[in-house]
């Protein structure tokens, strides 16, 4: 015969749809929550940071998009804050992906939005050819991250439009003109949701800088690659982008309206500059609060369920376990 | 002689032709049927034959990779450049060979690719045809799939073949075929994919809530690890931890003890590079042995379950 | 239709679909495999057209029949017949389906997986080489004047850089406990026999609790990845479609 259920077997076995509810009360109430956030950033994502802020005014900078909108909610966030910094820096770039026919449209997406948010600012806008190159999706990212590696220029080399809608080699555009071979660009920046990274770090981590903007889940496999100096940065998920977004708008080792420095960087004495135009805290800040309720929820169910475990066990002593 | 050779452009040959004529034609069309006519004679073939030749296809495609990581290579290679001895030729031949071969993966992984969607249609397909309960299901699915190659395709082809001025970057420039593009893929497939993969968020409260118990050493160490790093992942949690630190010790003499060491974001710091960074280091390691014994068996035509026949 | 019109169209479409996948959290239900059904053909014929326009067409075709400048007849790529050979070999894995000739399939699948495989013998010393260097940590302190190293915020900067430059107590076990994590789980994921002898088998234990450590540190960053998402839907529904909600409305 089936015994009665003490309230804490009730607690263990709530029905999963209360759950899924309280999560997205809370989701919602942090979403609607508009506070500044304190942060300290983690040490991978201030190095990452640095390692773009390195790269020179009107250089180039290889950027490999992986994702597509089914992790939107930190790869989106990732590109949208490294576009950002390329545009205030005026640093160009050659865009391309080794992972998803989708993911082409998607990134196209995101730098027209940011080219809009641009113009309502008043602030120069990014075009093809003159400021970025677009290559589009390449099938096999094994034998492609190896031709980038031999020959960047044979394995680019084809006609696109310029800025009068003039087919030409994209070896023509200012964005490539000192493009030789893969370690002439002033850094490659992978962002990922996927093992992709792995691909690019065995083929091309030995010939050109390499940061990486990876989500939570693919984060701990590129924390090895990142102690092995292989990765010079990474930013790592949603907490990744607000760090981003926190150091665009703080600066490293910079000091604030009071003096004092609010990002403190161990690797370097001098100050790594914060961003002077357009947005800097964005997505990563609008969704920070919010993750904040969703990991407090975790930490709260799992320790209430490990409590409803024992408590169970406690007034069922003797009985069967269920 | 072909007439085409005779032409004064030095980049045609007897392998590249002037592009849509006749000629080009002609041997693109020659070569599809040669093809086919191989494919045919492939059917025809004694069983025992069949895995010799898969496994010499193997064996070649994947010679050519551990011969351009053996023999030297060049840096930096321009068209102008000249080979100075058989070393530096063969060097050439490889670089430029890997190009052209990165080119057919590209190709043939694509047509790979298409298979997953010509699997789908048929199966989908077969359950109208054959009356299946769920085919109003396959129905939606395939005028979805029709919708948007039509719109996707028409945009793609406006783009590319009737704007040289670059007019639909505007978005008040944009047609019907752009905005149904637009719609069927931002407004719809876009929103599908975040929200089909944000599903896993709800399920794994659940799941943290009902498996995630200290029954025995291993879940309680790998519970504690999963805590420290989601308490890594609050900032104000850790930011709340250093004022705390810095009000109990408000000025440190440089050289004394270092009261930056007990700050929760530098634990979950130590244990992420000290301890979480080098048993991942092992599984990837332990992943990279495989990996390579596969690759090794795969190449050599001794894995039984893999490409053989 | 203006603009705001057609973006508020597009936004509902999109929130009525995200609650439409929604209704599966509460039970399996119609309207939920009605969405699913839309999602799948939407993304299959997504990837159709975006095979053929992002590398078909830019890889394949452009490079077999060549392209003009222009003004439409000076050459600017010459056609490359050969690559039409590429056409039946990759129709060759449509064999698959054949019960006959299914062996054909493997054609091309062996040679991508052969490039795959030749590509592993290049790729396993790039990858774990630095990753080996980087695990060997020095383990003798060179220094026994503080056990940890010291604050360091006013120093002198050759003070400062002394410390640096020295291997503290602290340090050294740091870098031995790195070490011996990363042997006792690469050791338990290796050695998958059974092991005999008190030492062994007390290694191989602490090598599974060190691999419960990582797998800790993919739970918790993958609740972060998995959360980040949901909280994208629904900043997704409650704000952008909110806005253009009351962009509409005026």
């Amino acid at each position: 015969m089936r015994r009665k259920q003490n309230f804490w077997d009730e607690i263990q076995f709530i029905d999963r749809r209360w759950l899924y509810l309280v999560l997205g009360v809370f989701l919602v109430l942090g979403l609607n929550l508009k506070c500044a956030v304190s942060n300290v950033c983690a040490e991978e994502g201030k190095d990452f940071y640095a390692t773009v802020m390195k790269v020179p005014e009107g250089g180039t900078v290889l950027i490999q998009s992986d994702w597509t909108t089914s992790t939107r909610g930190e790869s989106q966030g990732h590109l949208e804050s490294l576009l950002r910094i390329l545009m205030t820096k005026r640093v160009k770039f050659l865009i391309y992906t080794f992972a998803d026919p989708q993911a082409p449209q998607v990134w196209r997406n995101v730098i027209r939005v940011i080219n809009e948010e641009r113009e309502s600012q008043n602030l120069p806008v990014y075009r093809p050819w003159v400021d970025y190159i677009d290559v589009g999706y390449f099938a096999n990212a094994e034998g492609s991250s190896i031709a980038v590696r031999n020959d960047i220029r044979r394995f680019f080399s084809r006609q696109v439009k310029d800025d009068k809608g003039i087919n030409r080699s994209i070896f023509e555009s200012p964005v490539m003109t000192k493009i030789n071979k893969v370690g002439d660009a002033d850094l490659f920046v992978i962002v990922t949701a996927s093992a992709t990274l792995d691909v690019a770090v065995q083929r091309l981590s030995d010939r050109v800088n390499m940061a990486a903007m990876v989500t939570g889940v693919i984060g701990p496999t590129a924390l090895t690659f990142y102690q092995s100096g292989q990765l010079k940065g990474v930013a790592i998920g949603l907490k990744g982008v607000y760090d981003t977004e926190y150091m665009m708008a703080n600066g490293l080792n910079t000091p604030g309206p009071d003096g004092k420095i609010v990002v403190e960087y161990d690797r370097s004495e001098a100050p790594v500059p914060k961003i002077t135009e357009g947005k800097t805290l964005a997505r990563g800040a609008s969704y920070i609060v919010a993750l904040h309720f969703a990991l407090g929820l975790v930490i709260f169910a799992v320790v209430v369920g490990n409590i409803a475990m024992f408590a169970s066990r406690a007034a069922n002593k003797g009985g069967k376990r269920r | 002689m072909m007439p085409w050779l005779a032409q004064a452009d030095p980049r045609l040959n007897m392998w590249a032709l002037p592009p849509y004529s006749p000629q080009l034609w002609i041997a693109v069309i020659a070569t599809v049927l040669v093809g086919i006519l191989l494919v045919f004679g492939l059917t025809f073939l004694p069983t025992n034959l069949r895995r010799p030749i898969v496994t010499v296809m193997t064996f070649l495609a994947g010679s050519f990779y551990v011969g351009l990581w053996l023999w030297p290579q060049p840096v930096a290679k321009v068209e102008t450049d000249l080979p100075r001895d058989m070393v530096e030729s063969v060097g050439f031949w490889f670089q430029d060979a890997q190009q052209a071969l990165a080119n057919v993966a590209n190709i043939l992984t694509a047509f790979l690719l298409l298979l997953g969607m010509y699997s789908l249609l048929r199966i989908h397909l077969g359950r109208i045809s054959k009356k299946h309960p769920d085919r109003a299901f396959s129905v939606v699915l395939i005028i979805s799939m029709f919708l948007i190659v039509i719109f996707g395709y028409a945009d793609w082809r406006m783009r590319t073949f009737l704007d040289p001025q670059n007019l639909l970057e505007l978005k008040t420039n944009w047609t019907i075929w752009n905005h149904g593009r637009d719609i069927l893929f931002d407004g719809l497939l876009m929103q599908m994919d975040a929200a089909m993969f944000s599903l896993i968020a709800f399920f794994i409260l659940s799941a943290a809530f009902r498996a995630f118990r200290i029954r025995s050493v291993e879940a309680t160490v790998m519970m504690v690890s999963a805590l420290i790093l989601i308490i890594s992942l609050m900032p104000l949690v850790i930011y709340q931890s250093e004022m705390l630190i810095k009000a109990w010790f408000p000025n440190p003499s440089p050289g004394s003890f270092n009261p930056e060491n007990y700050k929760i974001g530098t634990i979950a710091g130590w244990v992420k590079s000290n301890l979480q960074t080098p048993s991942l280091r092992a599984v990837e390691f332990g992943v990279g042995l495989g990996a390579l014994a596969m690759g090794l068996r795969l190449w050599l035509g001794l894995e039984k379950g893999g490409v053989s026949v | 239709m203006n603009l705001v019109t057609i973006d508020f169209i597009k936004l509902t479409l999109g929130v009525l679909a995200t609650i439409g996948l929604y209704s599966v959290l509460y039970q399996e239900t119609k309207i939920y495999r009605f969405f699913e059904h839309v999602f799948l053909g939407l993304a299959a014929g997504y990837a159709l057209v975006a095979v053929w326009t992002e590398t078909l067409y830019v890889n394949w075709w452009s490079r077999m029949f060549g392209s003009f400048a222009e003004d439409g007849t000076t050459m600017a790529e010459p056609g490359r017949w050969a690559y039409a050979i590429l056409l039946p070999i990759g129709l060759m894995a449509y064999f698959v389906f054949s019960k006959k000739n299914n062996w054909m399939s493997r054609i091309p699948i062996g040679i991508i997986l052969g490039m795959w495989a030749g590509q592993q013998v290049f790729i396993w010393w790039n990858t774990y080489g630095p990753q080996i260097n980087a695990t060997m940590q020095p383990l003798v302190p060179t220094t026994w004047d503080t056990w940890f190293v010291p604050y360091m915020v006013g120093m002198e900067p050759a003070q400062a850089a002394e410390i640096r430059a020295n291997i503290h107590l602290s340090q050294a076990i740091t870098n031995f406990i790195f070490l011996l994590t990363f042997l006792s789980a690469f050791s338990y994921f290796l050695f998958s026999f059974e092991l005999k002898g008190k030492f062994m088998l007390g290694f191989n234990r602490m090598g599974r609790w060190f691999l419960m450590i990582g797998f800790g540190a993919i739970f918790g960053s993958t609740v972060m990845a998995r959360f980040a998402l949901a909280i994208d839907r629904l900043s997704f529904i409650f704000v952008e479609w909110a806005q253009a909600a009351s962009r509409f409305f005026g």
